[in-house]
């Protein structure tokens, strides 16, 4: 492969991962503010920010800080359960890898992943290439980072009209991620269906939305409709979903 | 919770983690099972569909501004557009509603 090979793969990459790390930046700061109110040093926060590097786990690390929890092990087990999901994301993305990618490569993969990454890079035809996942797992990195940080100094929120308008960012690029595919082949279309009515009828009981976390909410609604999706419509060796 | 502790426990909770991320990537041999192939397959569009619905009603100031910014969104990508054109529309689509409602509602 030729240098500009590699680095189209990594600025097209990065070019992907813009939408992803514009919508950190509410979350991030949301994130920094909460870890500064809970009381934790700046340092301290973005260590757990880097090492943590998910929404959902901060979010389960910050409840138990503030409620007083002192053992180690709880702050272990919220995060495992908070976070299942992501070895089902890595599982997925194991078989999409480019074959040729080493230990260290595959680690970087792992710890730079986060669910929004994963959506986009899942999409790639054939194989992922390490320095197209490096390109967009980028901007997420930084921008958390940077957010986390500026919300550790600021005693505010943004200014409402623009976090609002950021908040949906993330969504639409999902609603970008799903609308091509879904409109060329039926089986992704009536999964995307199904995962829709699954997710109303949760959203619907209450004694789902009162006992599980959003994050179980939607790994079990994702489990629920791809293994209706796969009984429906098994994928061929080699074909391309 | 003092310091020292507070640092053993955000050790703790990287290192679960990382196990979480990295362990089942580390696993190189194809899985041959067709039903857990094509699981794993819808997987994605899956977790998508359900972390965008209910969520990105409250993703924005009003259900309204959202509904509006969804439709733009699902237009959009319809007609093909990249990520960053139909996620940045989106975001001003949201901005320009909220901006008219509130000056004249």
């Amino acid at each position: 492969m030729s240098n500009s090979n590699v680095k189209s793969d990594y600025l097209r990459g990065l070019k992907d991962g813009v939408p992803i790390g514009l919508g950190y930046i509410p979350l991030a700061i949301a994130c920094g503010i909460a870890t500064s109110k809970a009381g934790i040093p700046f340092l301290l926060s973005q260590l757990m920010e880097i090492l943590i590097y998910s929404g959902s786990g901060l979010t389960a690390a910050i409840t138990l800080f503030k409620g007083g929890e002192t053992v180690v092990i709880m702050y272990a087990l919220a995060i495992l359960v908070a976070n299942c999901r992501y070895m089902i994301f890595s599982m997925s993305l194991a078989q999409r890898l480019d074959p040729s990618m080493n230990l260290i490569e595959r680690i970087l993969v792992g710890a730079l992943n986060t669910d929004e990454v994963f959506g986009v890079v899942i999409k790639e035809k054939g194989y992922i290439k390490f320095k197209y996942f490096l390109g967009v797992a980028t901007m997420p990195f930084v921008c958390f980072a940077l957010g986390n940080a500026l919300g550790s100094f600021t005693t505010d929120l943004l200014p409402d009209f623009i976090s609002s308008a950021l908040g949906i960012i993330i969504y639409a690029m999902f609603i970008a991620l799903i609308v091509p595919s879904a409109k060329e082949s039926k089986p992704i279309f009536v999964v995307v269906a199904i995962a829709l009515i699954i997710s109303i009828i949760f959203e619907c009981i209450p004694a789902v939305t009162q006992f599980l976390s959003a994050g179980w909410i939607v790994i079990l609604c994702a489990i629920i409709t791809s293994a209706i999706g796969a009984l429906l419509f098994p994928v061929e060796e080699k074909e391309e979903v | 919770m003092s310091v020292q502790s507070l640092i053993y426990a955000i050790l703790a909770m990287g290192v679960v983690m990382l196990v979480l991320r990295v362990i089942p990537i580390l696993f190189k041999k194809k899985i041959k099972n067709k039903f857990f192939n094509s699981f794993l397959a819808y997987i994605p569009y899956a977790v998508l569909t359900s972390m965008i619905f209910p969520e990105v009603f409250s993703s924005t100031s009003g259900v309204v501004s959202a509904s509006i910014g969804v439709v733009a969104a699902v237009i959009l990508s319809y007609f093909g557009q990249s990520l960053l054109v139909v996620s940045l529309s989106s975001a001003l689509v949201v901005f320009v509603v909220e901006q008219i409602m509130r000056l004249y509602l």
